[in-house]
This record gives structure tokens, sequence and C-alpha cells, in this order.
């Protein structure tokens, strides 16, 4: 586990080591981290602008002793999958634009609207709790549903956003959103007992629904 | 109870009173409460004219940096609350960069209160770069020309004047869009830019 302190201390030795600017975002437990949901976290997830941004942050965590792992461990068989990089308990997980069945939007990136610099090269956007619950969705590892409960219990979520956010994502080519995070949701809902309106799952049930139509039109 | 929770519900501007209140807890637990938040790096606390305490809750104290909010706050008699969170760790904001990052809010009040910044800059070369990174030099001429006319502040060096000023073919610019000023206009076409200013902006300066 890493904690909030040993987190600024790493990401301001990465920074030190950036050799050109640039922009992340912190998705998942770094990101609840920094809007006061947990005090610790397992990963660091970061999705990247670009494959050249994840290569020079690389390069930076490797030359901190960060050797790369097999994504497979944990992420299993998944589209996606980040590059994974480990030193003693710490972990990076490096994603690139597309977090497993999710793309780290446009409307996403707009919505982080929380920026941590470090030093001059390292500019680190915070996802929106909305979108946090998304990307948990995606990566629907064990504990990413624990998170995801706390995100809900804690702040008030405008399910609109996340319902638009599904439509969006199906628009961008990604045709499970709407079943996975139905799916996702209910299972918060039914195996947790958290309050997550049933209008919610029924809208997003729907819209597979109508996938499914226009599917067999086809 | 929880840390985290503890913090959610306390995050904020606080007193022992509304810690009380909050938690529903006597004041020996809501002081134990403060006690444990405050090891952790969450508490800040302040006294008022009467000696009581005040204390502000909040993630960011623990997480630490800078904020260029922070900077203008500390050096402008206007005083602007933080509409959003950029907070700077492992340097120190300078001055320069707190102007430029003002102007990019197109915050009306930000960049009022930003004014003040030009008594103390004193790295021009620093702040006509970085004014021209990001393609606002124009815009920050004519701020400091407006922050002449209301407070007696250094003078701009004149590398940065040349450079800066406008060529005719140069189009009017906006630092906030669609606002214009009725009372300086002679900047506004000096500059080519709109500032969003009128005489009665700025009589918290006077």
């Amino acid at each position: 586990m890493i904690s909030i302190d040993q987190q600024q201390k790493l990401l301001l030795s990465v920074a030190r080591r950036l050799t050109k600017k640039i922009t992340v975002y912190a998705v998942g437990g770094t990101a609840m981290m920094f809007l006061g949901f947990k005090d610790a976290t397992l990963d660091i997830d970061l999705v990247f602008e670009s494959e050249k941004d994840r290569e020079i942050f690389q390069k930076a965590i490797t030359s901190l002793g960060y050797l790369e792992m097999d994504a497979l461990k944990v992420y299993g068989i998944k589209r996606n999958a980040p590059k994974m990089f480990k030193l003693d308990d710490e972990r990076f997980d490096l994603f690139v634009v597309e977090v497993i069945d999710f793309i780290f939007s446009e409307n996403m990136q707009k919505r982080a609207e929380q920026i941590h610099q470090f030093e001059n090269t390292l500019i680190l956007k915070i996802a929106n709790p909305h979108d946090i619950i998304l990307m948990k969705c995606a990566t629907d590892r064990i504990k990413d549903k624990d998170d995801a409960q706390k995100i809900i219990n804690s702040t008030k979520i405008n399910w609109d956003i996340i319902i638009d956010e599904a439509k969006k994502q199906i628009s961008l080519g990604k045709d499970r959103a709407a079943f996975d995070l139905g799916c996702f949701l209910e299972d918060l809902k039914t195996k947790m007992k958290l309050d997550i309106p049933k209008e919610v799952l029924k809208k997003l049930f729907l819209m597979v629904g109508k996938q499914a139509k226009e599917r067999r039109k086809k | 109870m929880d840390k985290i929770e503890l913090l959610q519900k306390l995050t904020g501007i606080q007193t022992i009173e509304s810690v009380m209140d909050l938690l529903r807890v006597d004041r020996r637990m809501a002081i134990y409460y403060l006690h444990r938040l405050r090891k952790e790096g969450y508490v800040k606390t302040k006294r008022q004219s009467n000696n009581r305490r005040v204390y502000t809750i909040s993630v960011d104290n623990k997480l630490g940096g800078k904020s260029y909010y922070e900077i203008i706050n500390r050096y402008s008699p206007i005083k602007v609350s933080t509409p959003s969170v950029y907070r700077i760790y492992g340097k120190e904001p300078s001055l320069e960069e707190a102007i430029i990052h003002a102007i990019k809010t197109k915050s009306l009040r930000t960049i009022l209160a930003s004014l003040a910044l030009f008594k103390r800059i004193n790295n021009w070369t620093e702040l006509y770069r970085l004014a021209k990174e990001n393609q606002i030099a124009r815009q920050v001429g004519a701020l400091y020309d407006l922050a002449h006319r209301i407070m007696k502040i250094r003078r701009m060096s004149k590398t940065f004047r040349n450079n800066a000023l406008p060529q005719k073919k140069d189009k009017f610019k906006y630092i906030i869009e669609r606002l214009k000023s009725k009372d300086f206009m002679i900047i506004e076409k000096t500059w080519r830019v709109y500032l969003p200013f009128n005489e009665m902006d700025l009589e918290e300066y006077q």
C-alpha cells in the first residue's frame, strides 16, 4: 500500500526525471486519495494522452528501479490492459486513452478539473468521481467494487452524468459500456446494498436492449 | 469512527461547537476527533480576534503544495476564493506564473486581484517568456498599463514592451470574451486588447 505522503514523494521524484512536460489523468485509487475518499492505495492508475507520453513516463520510473510486470496476473485477458511496473509494494498501471473497455473520453478529460503540478514537468489531472466509478467498472477487480461503494456512499452522484457517459462510450465504439456498467451497478445494488436508483439500471438496460435490436436488424 | 468518514463529515471551516453538532458528540470527543485529524495533517487552526479557534479541515492541508490563489491572496488587497484546485509541488510558484495563471482563468475577480502582483514583478524576461508561451503577451502588457494607472508599480522592461506591443495588422483580443472597457480605451488601442474593467471596478484599489 502507498500512502498520500509516499505518493507525493514518488510523483515528485518521477517529475524530476521526466524529460518533457506531460499531462496525465489519475483514475482509480490515486484519484480517490486526492479527492479524500481514501488514504492509501495499492496501485497508481494513470491514463496518458499518447503512447509517447507513456514512454517518457515509463523511462522515468524505470530509472527509479521499477520493473515491468505481466498485466495478465492482475487484469486477466482483457483488451487495453495497462503496462504495469512494480517496485516493492508500489505499482504503476499505465493506460493510454483506453482503460480496458472504456475510453477516457474528451468529456471525462474536461470533467477532471482538479490539477496537481509536480515540479514543471508533471501535470496530474484528477478524474471526476463519476468517471472514477466508470473506470472502476472498466477494470472490475475485486477491490474496485469496494472503491465504487466508498465513492457512492460519500458523495452525491449525478446519475445522468454516468448514463450520458455510457451513451458517449457507445457512440465511441465501446459497445459493452452500457451492459458492463449496468451489471456493475446491479452488483453494487444487490450484493453491497447500495442506494442506486432503479431508473438508472432501467435506462442502462434499455440502452442494451436497443443495441441488441439494432444488431439484429443488421 | 473511520478517519475518511470523519474527514468527509468535517471538511470545511469548523469551530469546536460545529464539530460537536456535526458528529453529535460531547466537547471532549470533538477535541479528540480534531486531534486525530490534525495528527494526520488535515487540520489548520486559526484564531479569531476573540481568541476562539477556527479549524480549516481539508485534504488539501494534507496534500501540501502551493496554489496560485494563495500567492494572489498574499500580495493582493482583493482576496479571491479558490474556484478550482491547482496545486504545485516541489517548487515555489513564481509571481510571474501567478499572473499568467490568473489571466488564463478568464475570471474577472481573479484577474482584478492579480493586478497587484505587478507591484512585485522584477523578472520581466520570465514574464515575457511565459506570456509568449501562452500567447497572452499583449494581454499582460495591457493589464500592466492598467495597473500602472491605479497604483504605484515598477516600470516594465523596455524589452517586454517592445516585443509585446502589437503590429498594425494584429486584431483586437479579449481578455474575457465580450467584455470591453469604456474608461480605458487608450490602453485598449495601444495593446489592441479589450480590457474587462471600468474605472468603477478598480475602486477597491483606491
